[in-house]
């Protein structure tokens, strides 16, 4: 059996490499000079790496958690010792752990409303979720001028959704903020870092994952696909200079990237909307000597109510350099995208200074643009528009001729997280030897 | 709200049934997060506001129940 993958991300090389291991024959095409996809190193110092994309786990996820330890790669944890920084509109304030010094009454209703309308998702069919009419058309920041919200709250909500997953609240539907706050365990798991969602990295960089999958794998770069043709007796996957023959094809990237391919027969039902929006995520690394702010009792964690950097972590590798990663999600990534690299790094680094004001100007500064990224089109993950769910959730895993489907997006698990992707590929890996099965037997 | 009514959110905040009136919120693995949708449920339940740092020093329903009272 042949099988051709297209994009040699985590879900595309974890389908790969669990097809190969069945027998198969397969080669994977990506359009990048380089895999990985949205997991991508950024080498700080000699030796010394820095995640530009994906970058946390936690206990829950499994299949990666089985993936690195077969790839012989180990978990470091993310550490959170010290005092955070927190620029919430009336100045800038150090507190003890991470709480925000914000209305925690406020904060807390906000959050008892967000784990009611998680809770009524159906993870397995969001569409089917009760009420899904009506989550699903409307905006999640609709959603919560219903609730008539105390400005702390409305205040801290896109800051949250921002952090969770990358959404500007007025371009997601409930339905979709309420289907993969629980796909990723519910608020608690996904917003915590010890116990929860950020408890690890990957150490030496989540880039090694793919990197080390790769190996031993027919991978070709440079080689976006254009167009796919299904046919009774295999499927042609066209480059810009080649072709390619196989029995399925796995199509293993974003949706809006998907309905770019050319897809003959046509889908009855696409992969993305013009509602689907791209996950808003630029991250600034910020590098330093050493992780200073941990010798002024700070963890160098903060949250903050104007960007550029609307939160900053620590993600200094152990014994290298200090690495100030800095998010800026939601609307905030658009506007910090359209600046120029001077502009984006002024702003950046005089806000570092504000936050930590005995910082020095940085050794380093790198700004990854996910946004502007031609073959992710955003990250973490593809955000669900009003009516999306409705309208692609009942075709999103299901084959399409000799067509299968795998990216985090086409997990109803951890969806847009890496656990997400890994699962989705060994999910697509399974429906065509499932369905090769069946037509031998 | 007295110390039953506390301990029937810690419940329902934490998913843990085992609860009594000594039982340390933080050290069963609760968070700021979760405090927070604590505070709230007195609010709710007693029209007290507490802050994070009220519950930081009170982290027992107990000790919160004392200083509900307080404030009722």
């Amino acid at each position: 059996m042949r099988v051709v993958v297209i994009g040699a991300g985590l879900a595309g090389l974890s389908a790969a490499a669990r097809l190969t291991e069945a027998g198969a024959e397969v080669t994977v095409l990506e359009a990048r000079d380089r895999v990985g996809g949205r997991t991508h190193g950024i080498e700080v110092a000699p030796g010394a790496w820095a995640d530009a994309g994906a970058a946390y786990l936690g206990d829950r996820h499994t299949e990666l958690t089985a993936l690195m330890a077969a790839l012989d790669l180990k978990a470091t944890p993310t550490g959170m010792v010290g005092d955070s920084r927190f620029e919430l509109g009336h100045g800038s304030e150090t507190r003890h752990g991470r709480f925000p010094p914000l209305n925690a009454v406020a904060l807390g209703e906000l959050f008892d409303r967000l784990a009611e309308v998680t809770e009524t998702v159906r993870t397995d069919a969001p569409w089917l979720t009760p009420d899904a009419a009506t989550l699903d058309t409307t905006t999640a920041a609709d959603w919560l001028e219903g609730l008539s919200p105390h400005p702390d709250a409305k205040l801290f909500f896109p800051l949250f959704l921002g952090e969770m997953m990358a959404a500007d609240p007025a371009a997601v539907s409930v339905l979709h903020m309420a289907f993969y706050l629980r796909s990723g365990g519910g608020i608690r798991y996904l917003n915590a870092f010890e116990g929860g969602a950020q408890q690890d990295r990957v150490d030496g960089g989540a880039q090694q994952i793919c990197a080390r999958l790769a190996a031993g794998l027919d991978i070709r770069l440079r080689r976006p696909a254009r167009a796919i043709d299904s046919g009774p007796d295999g499927v042609t996957i066209t480059t810009d200079t080649e072709t390619f023959h196989a029995d399925s094809v796995i199509v293993a990237i974003p949706p809006v990237l998907a309905d770019a391919i050319d897809i003959r027969p046509a889908l009855a039902v696409p992969r993305s909307t013009t509602r689907t929006a791209p996950g808003c995520a630029v991250k600034a690394h910020l590098i330093y000597p050493a992780p200073l702010w941990r010798d002024h009792g700070l963890s160098g964690w903060s949250v903050n109510a104007h960007g550029p950097l609307l939160s900053t972590v620590d993600d200094s590798p152990d014994g290298g350099p200090g690495v100030l990663t800095g998010f800026v999600t939601g609307a905030e990534a658009h506007r910090y995208a359209a600046l120029s690299p001077r502009e984006q790094r002024a702003t950046a680094i005089a806000q570092a200074m504000r936050l930590f004001p005995f910082l020095p100007e940085p050794d380093g500064f790198h700004v990854t643009d996910w946004l502007g990224e031609t073959y992710s089109r955003g990250c973490y993950a593809a955000l669900f528009g009003p009516g999306d769910w409705t309208r692609l959730g009942p075709a999103l895993t299901t084959p399409h001729h000799r067509v299968y489907w795998a990216g985090t997006e086409t997990s109803l698990e951890f969806f847009g997280l890496m656990e997400g992707a890994i699962r989705s590929g060994h999910r697509a890996a399974a429906d065509i030897l499932t369905d090769k099965q069946r037509t031998t037997s | 709200m007295n110390v039953d009514g506390v301990i029937a959110i810690f419940r329902r905040v934490l998913e843990i049934e085992e609860i009594n009136a000594d039982s340390d919120f933080f050290e069963l693995g609760g968070d700021s997060l979760l405090a927070t949708r604590v505070l709230s449920g007195v609010a709710r339940g007693s029209g007290v506001e507490l802050t994070f740092d009220d519950f930081l020093l009170s982290p027992t329903p107990g000790a919160l129940a004392k200083r509900i009272g307080a404030g009722e």
